[in-house]
């Protein structure tokens, strides 16, 4: 492996041999892997804000170079985006919220509140973590929308407009009410406990009874509206049950609440004996404590479905009478003409009216291989045009497209409730039928036996047995696992692969783009007649420039940003440009044969591409695609772990075995088609393997869909589109081996919280019925019970209990340096101790 | 023994207002974001650094 000792600066990838930037960061030069990350680095540190590199505890992504300019998002300047999706201030100012790839951390937000807030006409950035979305509030006259979107672009935090009818408003407001209902419930607690207290106390030593009926009542004022106020989310929940005919978890408890409060009033009023405004109030707050964090959680997870919206581009070039004009997607309608050239995303479905292309359906069909599409064909919106330029008509827009069709799929299968809650949830439909009957049983033959302890029976039955413990257990774990799967990099899009992940005993690799870095590299340089390497690799960065073709990515990095005239890309050939006045080509042998007297034959095995000038061979590349960082040790750690590791790729025998003799891989099968994948996927599953399949995620979906789990490894707009259960996001694959360890540990806290449960709710329950619980201690058992769930599901979410992330220490250096060796990074211990953002 | 029927009353009007201004937080966005804010603390104290001209070029 090519690499330096020290990872970049700036995203901590590795740094490739040969290449040699810097960008001085604070006053000292830093290392950085390649140009993009050097402007990154350059703009933060200008504009003042270089303490980002101290405040950070997440890696950003290695940013794009491309060259980003107002220009880029010049559409969004448009009336139509303000009426679609701005909102106006009376004073000329508009309220805007943009969703933002890449927000990792604080640290991030921090950033795109100093960077953004900066610029004149900004009332207000304020940047939402969580959802990774930026609300902005700006004159536009001062600072159009395009400049802001392209100042957030060249951080590497690429803008995407937020659909209006997103459902982060209703989240907010949600968000809100809940927290309301908690602080007038634990205010009200503090306040009825106190009071509690009082008279407790004052039982003891002797109280006027003036006085003790004065705190009974001061009680009652301060818990009925309490009770009423904070406890809606019970009563109407259970009402709607009640009236669905159906028997939720919120039945016991709304009616233990209620019949508790109001006997309470009876007695405060017109009779004697015990009330329990407090055990109320106290049951209502820890209750709502625990709905809170499901809340939480479960919004959180709702972020992958904000990546749809990355799918299209930002503006598109709309034909008309007097040329062309650049508009923003809500502008378009059926029947527009669109021109579209290589690069660009196809905006909406229609017809090739001319032009050829060669588009990338990966999106839609699973496809990588471009395909070529000519005059009176069909393209679909989302599928990305690689080469050539075309004028398209448009026959469907918007929510009709095909891939709003797929979205729409996906959000389906994403919300689907998992197997393990819905199992827990039926349980607690049997169980509050249970508690139910045994309440009535229990005050029936307490009625018979001593009358005045029937209600304290029948409260104390209903609010110890409450199935609270047992109904929040699996979602609080499986939330809190979320959490913690989040925070390696990994996302969830189907919870039960948390289930099957313990279970898996064999693991089938793909091999490029999975175990392989997508990106290719150059392993060696020939040159001819002394022609010297760094100017050739230099020349040939400069050419692959403006190419989109995959063997440009091994050049990218060596692009020293130099001029370069009548730059060109041959379909499947190669490049052409005019450096300084000569003419170079650079691709296949073939290709810049024609400037030969013969085609030339490459020095070696494997992938060859040639530098040449009209009458002269300069210089040949051999590329290859690089291990991801981590590969190695991943499969060491899958081997410690008892699994079988497979090998299956589309790529030649000898390739496939070098990997696999590399890796320590046992296991191999080379020249798959994915039909062959699914056909081993399967073999292994009658000989009663379970598989987990790790692929890209798009080339290889129907074998993905044929394991019993399936992982993907993706980055950025990629996200939304993988059909995998676990979605492992960035470049490592360390995160893999994260995942697996994580697993078995859900399970088993998933097993602890139901048993836990199940045994408090089956000891206290005849205790309570025989009346020697009462009910201030039910309520504070039955909390109790429920606070060492949540609390137990949280040890997933923590940071120790991932053993290695992406995470760092505070001076940005650290966990990443020790690249594709065979130890397992532990950053874990040198955290500081102010990083720690999590709500 | 008697001032108990005062500050107890007392008590509870300040829980009322408590909560009053509460509610107007929650309506403010003030319990919208509670990340960034532990950040902007550490960046006060820098002095006049480079951060800070920046900021001043802008009147809001």
């Amino acid at each position: 492996m090519h690499q330096s000792a020290s990872p970049c600066w700036h995203c901590g990838d590795p740094i490739p041999a040969g290449v040699d930037i810097q960008a001085e960061i604070g006053g000292q030069a830093r290392a950085m892997c390649c140009h993009g990350c050097q402007t990154v680095a350059r703009l933060i540190d200008s504009s003042g804000l270089g303490r980002y590199y101290e405040f950070r505890d997440a890696l950003p992504e290695r940013p794009e170079l491309d060259h980003i300019e107002a220009d880029d998002f010049i559409a969004w300047d448009r009336p139509a985006i303000y009426d679609h999706y701005a909102r106006s201030d009376c004073d000329g100012f508009y309220r805007l919220t943009l969703v933002l790839e890449n927000v990792h951390c604080a640290a991030c937000a921090w950033l795109i509140r100093r960077f953004v807030g900066a610029l004149p006409g900004l009332a207000e950035v304020r940047v939402d973590v969580s959802d990774g979305r930026v609300h902005l509030r700006f004159d536009p006259k001062r600072t159009p929308l395009s400049e802001i979107a392209a100042r957030l672009a060249s951080l590497g935090y690429r803008p995407h407009l937020d659909s209006p009818l997103a459902g982060t408003a209703r989240n907010q407001t949600e968000r809100r009410q809940m927290l309301k209902y908690i602080v007038v419930a634990g205010l009200g607690m503090m306040q009825v406990m106190s009071y509690a207290l009082a008279k407790y106390i004052g039982a003891w030593q002797g109280m006027e009874p003036e006085a003790e009926r004065f705190f009974l009542l001061i009680s009652m004022v301060v818990a009925v509206p309490v009770c009423l106020y904070s406890g809606q989310i019970f009563y109407k929940s259970a009402w709607r049950t009640l009236i669905q005919g159906r028997m939720g978890m919120d039945v016991p408890v709304a009616a233990a609440m209620l019949l508790a409060l109001f006997s309470s009033v009876y007695i405060t009023l017109f009779g004697s004996g015990a009330v329990y405004f407090d055990s109320v109030v106290m049951f209502i707050f820890f209750l709502l404590l625990g709905r809170y964090a499901v809340l939480v959680a479960r919004q959180n997870a709702g972020q992958l479905h904000s990546a749809l919206a990355r799918s299209l581009p930002v503006q598109t070039r709309r034909l008309n009478d007097s040329g062309s004009e650049l508009v923003s997607l809500v502008e378009l309608s059926v029947g527009d003409r669109l021109q579209v050239a290589a690069g660009e995303t196809v905006p909406a479905d229609g017809r090739i009216d001319s032009g050829v292309v060669m588009v990338d359906e990966s999106l839609l069909s699973g496809e990588s291989i471009p395909r070529r599409r000519v005059a009176g064909e069909q393209v679909l919106a989302g599928s990305l045009v690689r080469e050539g330029q075309m004028v398209l008509g448009i026959e469907e827009l918007g929510q009709s497209t095909a891939l709003s069709g797929i979205v729409r799929m996906l959000d389906q299968a994403r919300t689907y409730k998992p197997r393990m809650a819905l199992m827990a949830d039926r349980l607690a439909a049997w169980f509050v039928a249970f508690v139910l009957t045994g309440a009535a049983v229990s005050g029936v033959v307490w009625w018979q036996i001593d009358p005045s302890m029937a209600l304290p029976v029948v409260l104390a039955v209903l609010v110890v047995s409450c199935p609270c413990a047992l109904a929040l257990g699996t979602p609080v774990a499986l939330a809190a696992a979320a959490r913690g799967f989040a925070r390696l990099g990994v996302l969830i899009s189907r919870p039960d692969a948390l289930e099957k992940l313990p279970k898996i005993s064999h693991v089938v690799f793909d091999k490029t783009g999975t175990l392989t870095l997508p990106e290719m590299r150059i392993d060696q340089v020939q040159t001819l007649k002394d022609f010297d390497a760094d100017r050739a690799r230099r020349l040939a960065g400069r050419l692959e420039r403006i190419s989109r073709h995959p063997v440009a990515t091994a050049f990218v990095r060596f692009d020293d940003g130099g001029a370069i005239d009548q730059a060109e890309s041959v379909t499947a050939q190669g490049v052409s440009g005019s450096i300084n006045g000569v003419d170079y080509r650079l691709g296949k042998p073939e290709f810049v044969g024609q400037w030969l007297e013969e085609i030339p034959e490459p020095p070696g095995a494997g992938q060859w591409v040639a530098l040449a000038r009209p009458g002269q061979l300069l210089a040949w590349f051999s590329l290859d695609s690089p291990f991801r960082e981590g590969a190695a040790s991943l499969i060491n750690t899958l081997h410690e772990a008892g699994l079988t590791v497979w090998l299956a790729s589309g790529d030649r025998h000898e390739n496939v075995v070098q990997a696999a003799e590399q890796l320590g891989i046992e296991n191999h099968r080379s020249e798959c088609s994915p039909a062959d994948k699914l056909e081993l996927v399967r073999q292994i599953q009658t000989e009663g393997g379970r598989v987990a399949m790790i692929g890209d995620g798009i080339n290889d979906a129907p074998v993905l869909a044929g394991a019993d789990i399936s992982m993907a490894l993706a980055e950025g707009a990629d996200i939304a589109r993988t059909q995998a259960d676990l979605v492992v996001t960035g470049k490592g694959l360390n995160r893999i081996a994260a995942a697996f360890a994580l697993a078995p540990r859900v399970r088993r806290i998933v097993r602890q919280n139901l048993t836990l449960s199940f045994s408090y709710n089956a000891t206290a329950l005849p205790f309570a019925a025989a009346g020697f619980v009462p009910p201030w201690l039910a309520a504070i058992g039955m909390s109790a019970s429920s606070l060492v769930v949540v609390l137990n599901a949280q040890r997933l979410g923590r940071r120790s209990a991932l053993g290695d992330g992406r995470r760092k220490t505070g001076d940005g250096r650290g966990a990443l340096s020790n690249a594709g060796s065979g130890s397992s990074p532990s950053s874990v211990s040198r955290l500081p101790s102010s990083g720690t953002p999590q709500p | 023994m008697n001032i108990i029927y005062v500050l107890i009353p007392l008590s509870v009007i300040l829980m009322i207002i408590a909560i009053y201004f509460f509610f107007w937080a929650v309506r403010n966005d003030q319990f919208d974001d509670l990340d960034t804010p532990a950040l902007d603390i550490l960046d006060e104290d820098e002095g006049p650094a480079s951060g800070q001209k920046h900021e001043r070029q802008d009147g809001d």
